[in-house]
């Protein structure tokens, strides 16, 4: 399950229920939190578990391969295909 | 803020954070109780279901401003429907019932209306209440004393207190800036969702549903809500499925025993979140912090229940808070290790115990014999000679 390169999660905001789970569940030593109480989504995450895509209870997190550069508005649920 | 010094600052205001905080007031200890959120309980991550003698336990008021619905026992389901009725109104009808002279087992709460009652209790109690206040860092300045940084509409401040009490809930970042390891297992935390629904009858009993073929790992729900509402809901542990608890809520409501009784149901809210089915904390305090509720993972590993330890565990965190900040005792860890010890005396290891028991369950590979077992200790744990009951 685990990728060792970094990865950009990508939350679809419109199936999120605010539950906080993948922040419960996430590993990071560091707060790894966005403002809305989901994982971060505005920085990668180089441990790359992907717990928060697996504990999801609507599955509507997934990642994009990190390419060092942020794409234009990272809140604005950039293509998200589920 | 006018004062920028309390004895204690409590980062998160649900059930755990606002009972230390009102029973540390009641002593005379200067708190400052801090909630990032504007409507605290909301949204909501909880189905609601606390004992009345939870509530009794802490001194909270039983008041119609948060309860939704009395309860008054216990359906516990296999998974083929097969059902062990445990409804103390006809195990012990002297004591428990709708009568004048009877009471409820306990009740389901709406989490907004109660975790803003047990805010407002504290806060008559002499405890200082800012909401949309985001807890950011703490810092030890000496053996006394630390500095904690908190957001509050877009501005930082600083507050210098004796000790800060990480009460954030599931989500804890407190017990991480100290460095704790917080971390939970994928196979210990349940992914939950529920719906609050109409049209769905309910009989005054919190009825679960085992079986892993509605909820592998955990189980469903069904409890009533108040005015003919009910909620529907499951957890499932991700490492036990292929798929989310979105779909075995589906699964559940049109394929199980119960696919009838949900035929003509309408959805009327949509919630979720995480339970951890985990053991406490081993280390629950560092310098100048201590954890208590979901933070320090104060729930029954059973059950996934967190309100009646959240209650109680802040209760004894003030107990003992009181004692050691009156005799001004430092407050580095090693001065805080009997908070920890006082806590596991009073509940932590019945919690252990429940843990083995839960661990022993899923230890079991085959699927029938484990499910049997879950079924079996959830009616044993919920019947009235059950040496847990009270947790
Ligand atoms: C789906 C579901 C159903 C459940 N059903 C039940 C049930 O029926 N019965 C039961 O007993 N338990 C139930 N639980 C568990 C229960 O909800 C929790 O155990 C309980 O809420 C724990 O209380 P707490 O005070 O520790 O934390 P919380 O209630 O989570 O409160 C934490 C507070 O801290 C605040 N906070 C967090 N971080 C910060 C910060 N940095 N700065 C400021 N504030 C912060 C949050 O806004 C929140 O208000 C359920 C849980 C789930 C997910
Ligand atoms: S686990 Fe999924 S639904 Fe819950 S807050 Fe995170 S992204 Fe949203």
């Amino acid at each position: 399950m685990s990728e060792r390169s970094p990865v950009l999660f990508n939350i679809g905001w419109n199936a999120c229920i605010n539950c906080g789970a993948c922040v419960a569940i996430c590993p990071q030593p560091e707060p790894f939190i966005s403002p809305f109480d989901t994982i971060s989504v505005d920085r990668p995450c180089d441990i790359a578990c992907m717990l928060c895509e697996s504990i999801c209870p609507v599955t509507t997190i997934d990642h994009v391969a990190w390419e060092g550069t942020l794409p234009q508005s990272p809140l604005n649920n950039r293509s998200h295909h589920t | 803020m006018s004062e920028s010094r309390f004895d204690v600052v409590i980062i998160g205001s649900g059930p755990a954070g606002s009972t230390t905080a009102r029973w540390l007031a009641q002593e005379g200890i200067s708190v400052l109780l801090l909630d990032k959120r504007q409507e605290l309980g909301a949204p909501i991550q909880c189905s609601g279901a606390v004992s009345r003698h939870a509530l009794e336990e802490v001194g909270v008021p039983i008041s119609e401003e948060f309860i939704q619905e009395a309860i008054y026992g216990f359906g516990i389901y296999n998974e083929a429907g097969k059902c062990t009725k445990i409804d103390y109104r006809q195990l012990k009808p002297d004591e428990y019932g709708a009568g004048e002279s009877q009471v409820p087992l306990g009740y389901v709460v709406d989490r907004r209306r109660f975790d803003r009652y047990l805010m407002t209790q504290a806060e008559r109690a002499g405890v200082t209440v800012q909401l949309k206040t985001e807890g950011i860092a703490y810092q030890p300045l000496d053996d006394h004393y630390c500095s904690v940084t908190v957001r509050h509409y877009n501005q930082t401040q600083h507050i210098k207190a004796r000790l800060v009490v990480g009460a954030d809930g599931l989500m804890s970042q407190v017990g991480k800036w100290a460095g704790l390891r917080t971390h939970i297992r994928i196979n210990e935390l349940a992914s939950c969702l529920q719906f609050v629904v109409d049209k769905v009858p309910t009989d005054g009993l919190l009825e679960i549903i085992t079986g892993h073929e509605w909820a592998p790992g955990g189980y469903a729900w069904v409890f009533p809500k108040g005015h003919g509402y009910a909620e529907i809901g499951l957890g499932v542990i991700p490492t036990l499925t292929k798929r989310d608890a979105q779909w075995h809520l589906k699964h559940f409501m049109e394929s199980s025993f119960f696919k009838k009784r949900f035929s003509d149901c309408r959805i009327l809210e949509v919630q979720g979140g995480g339970v951890p089915l985990a053991s406490p904390l081993r280390t629950q305090y560092a310098d100048q912090m201590i954890l208590v509720g979901d933070a320090a993972r104060h729930v029954n590993p059973i059950t996934g229940g967190g309100i009646h330890t959240a209650l109680s565990g802040g209760y004894i965190a003030a107990r003992f808070l009181t004692d050691h900040l009156k005799h001004d005792r430092p407050t580095r860890a090693a001065d805080l290790k009997a908070y920890q010890d006082a806590w596991l005396q009073k509940l932590g290891n019945k919690m252990w115990k429940l843990y083995e028991v839960k661990t022993d369950i899923f230890r079991e590979k085959d699927i029938p014999t484990r499910d049997k077992r879950l079924f079996q200790t959830m009616a044993g744990y919920f019947s009235p000679d059950s040496e847990y009951k009270k947790i």
